[in-house]
């Protein structure tokens, strides 16, 4: 599903990977770890197409990232941060936002479906009408991934998605992103997500590593 | 017929600037040299158009006239880049054309369908029409210019949002133009609704001067008012809509080269 071969990253003339590789397969869940300023946000980004990599090939679903696969891969992927950009004054504006797009203006979503997501989430069908600076990270976080699932998308990167939360929106978060038509690739510090996900890859000495969960 | 005012009597309008002066120094604000500087430069520049202009007028050859205002264009772009913040040499090409067509749809509908002089290119319309326009397209593209790209760097985690929600490029910089082009439309809502009652505008209040009577003047003053704002809003959103290319790279990612 995502194949990273002989890759290399840079940053600001700073190495963060050096022909490394990773697989991951579709429903993997997989969390990268390792010492802050290794580069495992930067990595998400690469994937996404956010930032030049030099060296080796990146392909998702099959297609190899490049300026002509760009935009229908990064269609594929949901990118979850560490506090999502909205996007939109009111938070339903922001939920809907992706359907105002050609991309997706055949496949509106019927109100039953938003409610049954944001319910899915522990989200008070309320908050549809608040303004989106009004509302706690979390609460971004969790209509972020809301607008990810109405749009049907089944890869996920998760940058520190919990870091925000409390127990209950934790585990709301995990039991939505955690199931089997699910691809995950995250980054946390997070016992608890990292208990959940099947795999762990450490960056070490420019390298990905497979650990032992 | 107008007061002509001599060499001597504009000379004493300079006695006036002692009292921005006096009140720079007052207040400690270091703008004097500036300002002192700028005077002088503004007189020397307009002496020279000025001497240029009279044989501009005397001639009255279209070609000589059509060079005067591609200098005035190139002038003027090479300001807008400048202010604006993003390196000129990239984007000169592109944002001369916006300027161009906005420019010439307006000057053209002016001159040859509402005013019609004989010749259409009589430089006693041609000039100072175009540049009344130029330089206000000027003002408005920095700060559209400016405010686009800015607004692009300064919010990069929202703008890939837009992409990573299936945007197109041109739908994910939507919102950045909008901000831009209000940015740049705003200011001249708001003296188009105040004309005449805050201010008397300078062509109208030239013309008045000249010997022309009030109406005529008027009727001059709304057609100047309606081309500026016309032209603003095509050049502004021409300038971005031409820079996109060169701002941008293949990945939809802004290219940090861009700024100066």
């Amino acid at each position: 599903m995502i194949h990273l071969e002989k890759i290399s990253l840079n940053i600001h003339g700073q190495t963060l990977l050096t022909r490394t590789n990773l697989a991951i397969a579709p429903s993997d869940k997989v969390v990268i770890c390792g010492a802050s300023g290794t580069g495992k946000s930067s990595l998400l980004k690469f994937i996404i197409g956010m930032l030049p990599w030099s060296e080796g090939s990146i392909r998702v679903n099959g297609l190899e990232l490049s300026q002509h696969t760009v935009a229908t891969i990064r269609n594929q992927i949901a990118f979850i941060g560490q506090e999502p950009t909205l996007g939109a004054e009111r938070v339903k504006e922001a939920l809907l936002l992706p359907f105002a797009f050609k991309a997706h203006q055949q496949v509106q979503p019927t109100d039953e479906l938003i409610f049954q997501t944001l319910e899915r989430l522990h989200l008070d069908p309320a908050i549809l009408d608040k303004p989106s600076k009004r509302i706690s990270g979390g609460e971004k976080q969790r209509i972020a991934i809301a607008r990810a699932l109405l749009l049907n998308k089944s890869i996920f990167f998760a940058d520190e998605v919990t870091s925000a939360l409390d127990q209950e929106s934790k585990a709301a978060v995990i039991a939505a992103l955690f199931r089997s038509k699910i691809t995950l690739l995250s980054v946390s510090h997070d016992p608890d997500w990292i208990k959940a996900c099947s795999r762990i890859v450490e960056i070490k000495n420019h390298k990905l590593v497979e650990a032992t969960p | 017929m107008m007061v002509e005012m001599d060499i001597l009597s504009t000379l004493s309008m300079y006695a006036l600037l002692l009292i921005p002066i006096g009140i720079f120094i007052w207040l400690k604000m270091g703008l004097v040299k500036e300002t002192i500087l700028s005077s002088i430069r503004m007189t020397v520049q307009l002496f020279l158009v000025g001497l240029y202009l009279k044989y501009v007028f005397q001639l009255n050859n279209g070609l000589v006239n059509l060079a005067w205002v591609i200098v005035m264009m190139m002038a003027a772009n090479l300001a807008i880049l400048g202010k604006s913040g993003l390196k000129w040499r990239l984007f000169f090409w592109r944002t001369l054309v916006g300027i161009f067509v906005s420019t010439f749809i307006v000057s053209a509908w002016f001159i040859l369908v509402a005013i019609r002089p004989e010749p259409f290119y009589d430089a006693r319309y041609m000039v100072p029409i175009i540049g009344m326009i130029l330089g206000n397209c000027q003002r408005s593209n920095v700060l559209s210019l400016e405010r686009f790209y800015s607004g692009i760097r300064n919010n990069e985690q929202e703008f890939m949002t837009y992409l990573m929600l299936g945007a197109t490029l041109n739908e994910a910089i939507r919102p950045y133009l909008r901000t831009a082009l209000k940015s740049c439309v705003n200011p001249a809502i708001a003296s188009m609704a105040t004309m005449g009652i805050v201010s008397l505008p300078g062509m109208m209040t030239g013309q008045i001067l000249g010997g022309a009577m009030p109406m005529a003047a008027i009727k001059y003053q709304i057609g100047i008012m309606l081309g500026i704002f016309v032209a603003m809003v095509i050049a502004a959103v021409l300038n971005i809509l031409l820079s996109l290319r060169v701002a941008f790279d293949d990945f939809q990612r802004l290219k940090p080269e861009i700024f100066q």
